[in-house]
């Protein structure tokens, strides 16, 4: 069976987590994270190594793991790609953008592809609006103006483990500002 | 004082108060599902609504404003408030649903809301009869229902630990369960997962919901969420009777309520006593109902050769009266026990201090380390406290041993103490010795016993026990004897089976009769069986000459153990003391 | 109401300076200045005259409910020695809103600089900044721009040698709208699950950890720099006079120039289509607008003459500002498919803990799947309204009207469209 823990440098990273607050129990969700990128999710037996980490009941780590949606409950593709089809999104075709994706990888959103690599969900509004149809990779990069070829790129990139870069958006209201991140 | 008023009437409270506790210690109604008064506060089921409002002050003269026909002039909160979260003010006006069309759609409102989702399993839920889901959309729900979707499915039959079984369909998401884990057994074994709809109460995966005060979560369940693995499909609650009494599996005694359907014990609840348990008890206490129903001694038991032989209760008589008259006094060792009443002690102590041994002994069942400080006492006995007002010699659990085999004893006369299963003493140390054992259940003890004398247990008989803290509280009979009836004995209870039951019926029988009588019963019979002057007609008389002949128990009296839900024998003494 | 001069407006918020996001070039074009001249001189301004500073510019909160935010800052009783904490709503969760990213991307030193500001009007320890779990990326520019504003002791011990101390946490969320409403925040900041709590009492008496707390959007506190720099009068007199400032419009949906633009409140919801936007795409009519996020009604296309981004304004065209989020729907979309998928996140999001609102968005969404399915009948519409009125003002706190009001609203201004699909007959186009 696989065995979770935290190693003695996490676990030093952890109290510096706890110190930020007056107690250990706010350091739940910020822990959580940091096993579910250790782990790639919070499975139960994750969920009991935060509970007895922070010293905190079982019962609550679970509770605070199932209310939040980004904590992965159970294991989920290398790669998950998190659709946004809310309104806005929506209103600019994201819908299509996820039947594109689900037909292409042969899987439906909530699945995950047989070998593992993706998974697909139709997640609520990532707050990147004005830049539909878009999508988020694994909890973390944002690929915006999706398009059927933005998206095969992407796929055949992430294939190959290269993510996508971080896409600043300039203000177009000053067109002039180029980011330099 | 604070003046309130309430669908137009006044009333008058002193200190903070929450609205909705205020309207039911006025024992008017307001239906809720989540507010427990011994728990935290959430609102959540948004069932108590009321309208309130606030008279308006001037500022500057600091009077109420009035309206032109001299009312005060009341500003309403602009949406529905929930009484339960809601501090009474001076001058507050509530409207419920007696006065206001209002709150009368929005409890229907929240009602309809609940049971979109809601089975309506009724007829087979262990909470009909009893639900104030049920019972609250009769009175106030709506007639039928405009959902017209797939309900939500969670899951179903989940057995959350030893005691305790979930159906998450029924779950109204009150949040009762997992506050009572968190706040009062606090083992935080419960929490809700999933949001929204999807929300329901479970036990972290892997883990055990064995918490010891589980079945507790079950009877604040104001659904058939969660029900007892044990008493689950038993019975229905309109077939039981129920009657007050004491928990008499430990030394706290909490009060509970013992619920007997054809003299049979389907389950024990706790009883609300804010002197000793408040809304709760330990699990293990609801598993007495076993020591009424299973293993009685029924008929009076001889041991003869070795071979135990059922009697009939003149030649049991007998057979203990002709011992008694070949031994001295000083040759009777009498044990009384912290499992008899006060009663049933004081009158063993009593018959032989007139046969001339005027000590009785008890040896207490105190088990170091099993008491948590709650409701569970180290103490394994519910009146160990009683004998020790009784006067009676406190013998410890080594020392019976040596009593015995002195030789200094001939007879022992054993009431409700298993000393052999306790392993106080082995079957041999006693087989020198001729032994008259009074119990309720067989044990080690029974069988072994010369004589083994059938009585009747705490929910059989009128009986007062003194918990650790020095409470005395009173049993009532729940269950009949051979001979008892409850349509003569105006103390027990009668539910619809008992009222409309008739032996003939096939639901309705005999034979969960025990052939047994009160221990006290007992000694005045076989003292006219040994023609000598003792007798007490009624458990009555027995604790009037108590309270009258021991200080300890002064002033005691059945009303007022019933109308004070107890009475604290030791800070009463405090009181006397400091008037005098 | 005279029409604002917008389009000399110069941005402050989010002004044109490259790199601004850097310490060093913020500092550079007097960054952090305000708390400069606020420590140097703590006797000229102490904290009720900063508070008072804050409430007299009229600066209303930027987060949906747009409350005075100096007023919400006097709320804070007197100090006890005990901590204080401030947290900051970065948690953005509003279908439709994506400006404070903007700030956390291109201007994160305004927003910090405004927090220690208002830590030190409300005596305040410790700033939690609460940051939505999907923004990890500008999580981590939170991250950075902070630990540089520590190195440059403008948050810590004894701020630039004074003997204000104030320590700045970023908290990042893990997925959960509830969590920008201000209590479920604090819950959720406290560990765990995200549940509003009842209120009274406020977060002023009894927030974080049972001590008094203040929550803030980010965009007001990002403000607070700028309002202390040039006075309250200067900040009154930007844009709407009851609702004044700069402000972050997100714009998206069927417009030909989507993006977060900053102008002055009580812009012409028109001008901000049409000039600002560009215009809708492909010349289309616009069929609805929804001004500030999901939970604000939609106003009908032919309903937006004369309609300011402005509270008052809106207010009297049916809608509200919210988080000033707007999306441009044009003539072909569905409004049937539109109030689903809006239905589908508060049924998505609702925490379950209020009866109304647990049981109330689940009915809703699925009476409007029905309706989509072509399965609905004109009882359904009716039974959608009266499901909106058993929800509305009957919960803890405001998801429950922010589900119901897109629905009543959509319905009652799109009406002939929901006929039309309960009716199952082909829907023509205006």
């Amino acid at each position: 069976m696989e065995k979770f823990e935290f190693t003695k440098e996490e676990l030093a990273v952890i109290d510096e987590i706890i110190a930020k607050y007056p107690n250990p129990q706010p350091a739940v969700m910020p822990v959580l994270w940091m096993a579910q990128d250790k782990f790639g999710h919070v499975e139960p037996d994750v969920q009991k190594l935060v509970a007895n980490t922070l010293g905190l009941p079982e019962s609550h780590v679970h509770g605070v793991a199932t209310f939040y949606t980004q904590y992965y409950k159970e294991r989920k593709g290398k790669y998950v790609l998190d659709v946004c089809t809310s309104f806005s999104c929506q209103a600019c075709g994201a819908y299509d953008t996820l039947h594109y994706i689900e037909d292409k990888l042969g899987i439906k959103a909530g699945d995950t592809t047989e070998d593992g690599m993706f998974s697909i969900q139709s997640v609520e509004c990532l707050g990147a609006c004005g830049y539909a149809p878009m999508m988020q990779i694994t909890n973390d990069i944002y690929v915006n103006h999706l398009t059927k070829e933005k998206i095969d790129t992407v796929i055949e990139d992430l294939k190959k483990d290269k993510l996508p870069e971080f896409e600043p958006i300039p203000l177009v209201q000053n067109r002039e500002i180029a980011q330099e991140k | 004082m604070a003046e309130i008023f309430i669908d137009n009437n006044r009333y008058e409270f002193e200190g903070p108060t929450k609205v909705l506790q205020f309207i039911l210690d006025q024992g008017l109604e307001l239906p809720f599902f989540c507010y427990h008064p011994s728990l935290s506060i959430p609102a959540n089921c948004r069932q108590c609504y009321v309208e309130a409002g606030q008279p308006v002050m001037n500022r500057e003269t600091g009077k109420y404003e009035v309206d032109e026909e001299g009312n005060r002039v009341i500003r309403f909160f602009p949406k529905l408030m929930t009484a339960c979260s809601l501090d009474a003010t001076d001058g507050m006006v509530i409207k419920t649903h007696v006065t206001s069309e209002l709150v009368r759609r929005g409890q229907k409102d929240v009602l309809e809301f609940i049971l979109i989702n809601h089975p309506l399993d009724c007829p087979i839920c262990d909470q009909a009869g009893e639900c104030p889901l049920q019972i609250q959309t009769y009175k106030y729900g709506p007639e039928g229902s405009r959902f017209e979707h797939k309900k939500v499915h969670k899951p179903k039959r989940i057995q959350l630990g030893p005691r305790v079984v979930l159906d998450a369909e029924r779950c109204i998401n009150c949040t009762r369960c997992v506050r009572f884990t968190e706040e009062v057994s606090k083992s935080n074994q419960l929490t809700i997962v999933q949001r929204g709809d999807k929300n329901y109460p479970v036990t972290a995966p892997g883990t055990e919901f064995d918490d010891p005060y589980s079945i507790n979560t079950v009877d604040i369940c104001p659904v058939g969420a969660l029900t007892s693995s044990d008493f689950r499909f038993k019975a229905r609650v309109w077939e039981m009777s129920s009657t007050p009494s004491l928990d008499i599996t430990n030394g706290k005694g909490c009060s509970v309520d013992v619920w007997t359907r054809d003299n049979l014990v389907m389950r024990i609840t706790p009883r609300h006593n804010p002197h000793i348990n408040d809304y709760w008890m330990p699990d293990a206490g609801r598993e007495a109902y076993k020591i009424y129903n299973e293993n009685r001694i029924s008929r009076p038991d001889l041991n003869i050769d070795g071979d135990k032989v059922k009697s009939s209760w003149n030649n049991a008589l007998l057979t203990i009266a002709e011992n008694l008259d070949t031994v001295k006094p000083s040759e009777i060792l009498v044990l009384g026990s912290g499992y008899g009443s006060v009663e049933d002690n004081y009158v063993l102590g009593k018959f032989f201090s007139v046969l001339g041994q005027e000590q009785a002994h008890f040896v207490p069942n105190i088990l170091a380390g099993t008491g948590d400080n709650f409701l569970i006492s180290d103490d394994q006995a519910p009146n160990t406290n009683g004998c020790r007002f009784l006067g009676f010699n406190e013998l410890k659990p080594d020392s019976i041993n040596k009593e015995i085999t002195s030789g200094k004893y001939k007879t022992i006369i054993v009431l409700q103490e298993d000393i052999v299963g306790r392993n106080l003493i082995t079957t041999q140390d006693l087989s020198n010795v001729f032994m008259v054992y009074l119990g309720t259940n067989n044990n080690d003890t029974s069988r072994f016993a010369n004589v083994t004398i059938p009585v009747t247990t705490a929910i059989e008989h009128v009986g007062s026990y003194v918990n650790v803290d020095g409470r005395v509280q009173r049993s009532m009979p729940a269950k009949e004897t051979v001979y008892t009836d409850r349509r003569i004995n105006l103390e027990m209870s009668m539910g619809r089976l008992d009222h409309f039951g008739t032996r003939f019926d096939n639901w309705v029988s005999d034979k969960n009769k025990v052939d047994c009588i009160p221990a006290w019963e007992f000694f005045v019979r076989l003292a006219h069986e040994m023609n000598k002057e003792f007798q007490y007609n009624d458990v009555r008389e027995i604790i009037s000459e108590i309270s009258l002949t021991n200080k300890h128990f002064s002033g005691v009296s059945y009303e007022r153990m019933d109308n004070e839900l107890g009475i604290d024998l030791v800070n009463k003494q405090k009181e006397e003391l400091n008037l005098a | 109401m005279s029409s604002i001069d917008w389009k000399s407006y110069t941005p402050t918020l989010i002004p044109n300076i490259k790199d601004y996001h850097k310490i060093d070039v913020y500092e550079k074009h007097g960054g952090y200045g305000a708390l400069k001249k606020i420590l140097k001189d703590p006797s000229a301004h102490t904290p009720e005259s900063v508070t008072n500073a804050v409430k007299d510019s009229g600066l209303r909160g930027r987060g949906g409910a747009g409350f005075n935010t100096g007023l919400k800052w006097s709320f804070m009783p007197k100090p006890d020695g005990g901590p204080r904490y401030i947290a900051a709503n970065g948690d953005e969760s509003e279908p439709g809103t994506f400006k404070d990213r903007v700030i956390f991307e291109y201007n994160p030193h305004t927003f910090i600089e405004g927090s220690i500001i208002a830590a030190y009007a409300m005596s305040v320890s410790t700033v939690y900044v609460y940051i939505r779990g999907e923004y990890r990326s500008w999580i981590r520019m939170m991250e950075k721009a902070v630990s540089d504003a520590y190195e440059k002791g403008y948050l810590g011990k004894n701020i630039l040698g004074s003997t204000f101390s104030v320590d700045m946490i970023v908290h990042s969320g893990a997925g959960a709208y509830i969590c920008g409403e201000e209590s479920s925040l604090m819950e959720s900041l406290e560990g765990k699950r995200g549940y509003p709590r009842v209120k009274p009492p406020f977060p002023a008496q009894k927030g974080l950890w049972g001590r008094p707390t203040t929550i803030n959007n980010i965009e007001s506190l990002a403000n607070v720099p700028l309002i202390m720099n040039k006075g309250s009068e200067w900040f009154k007199n930007i844009g709407a006079s009851t609702h004044p400032g700069p402000l972050l419009y997100g714009i998206s949906g069927h417009v030909n120039r989507p993006g977060v633009y900053e102008y002055p409140t009580g812009m012409l919801i028109s001008e901000l289509i049409n000039d600002v936007a560009l215009g809708v795409r492909g010349g289309k009519k616009v069929k609805a607008v929804i001004p500030g996020g999901s939970s604000t009604p939609p106003l009908r296309g032919d309903s937006l003459e004369g309609v300011r981004m402005d509270s008052d304004s809106l207010r009297e065209a049916g809608s509200m500002l919210g988080t000033a989020g707007m999306c441009i729907l044009d003539e072909d979309t569905d409004m049937v498919d539109f109030l689903w998928r809006v239905s589908h996140f508060y049924h998505h999001e609702s925490c379950g803990q209020c009866t109304p609102c647990r049981e109330g968005t689940g009915w809703l969404e699925k009476t409007l799947l029905k309706i989509k399915n072509g399965e609905g009948t004109t009882r359904d519409l009716d039974l959608l309204l009266d499901i909106c009125g058993q929800m509305e003002g009957r919960t803890i706190c405001a998801l429950a009207d922010a589900a119901a009001w897109p629905v009543r609203y959509t319905i009652n201004r799109f009406r002939d469209e929901f006929e039309a699909r309960v009716k199952n007959t082909v829907y023509a186009l205006a």
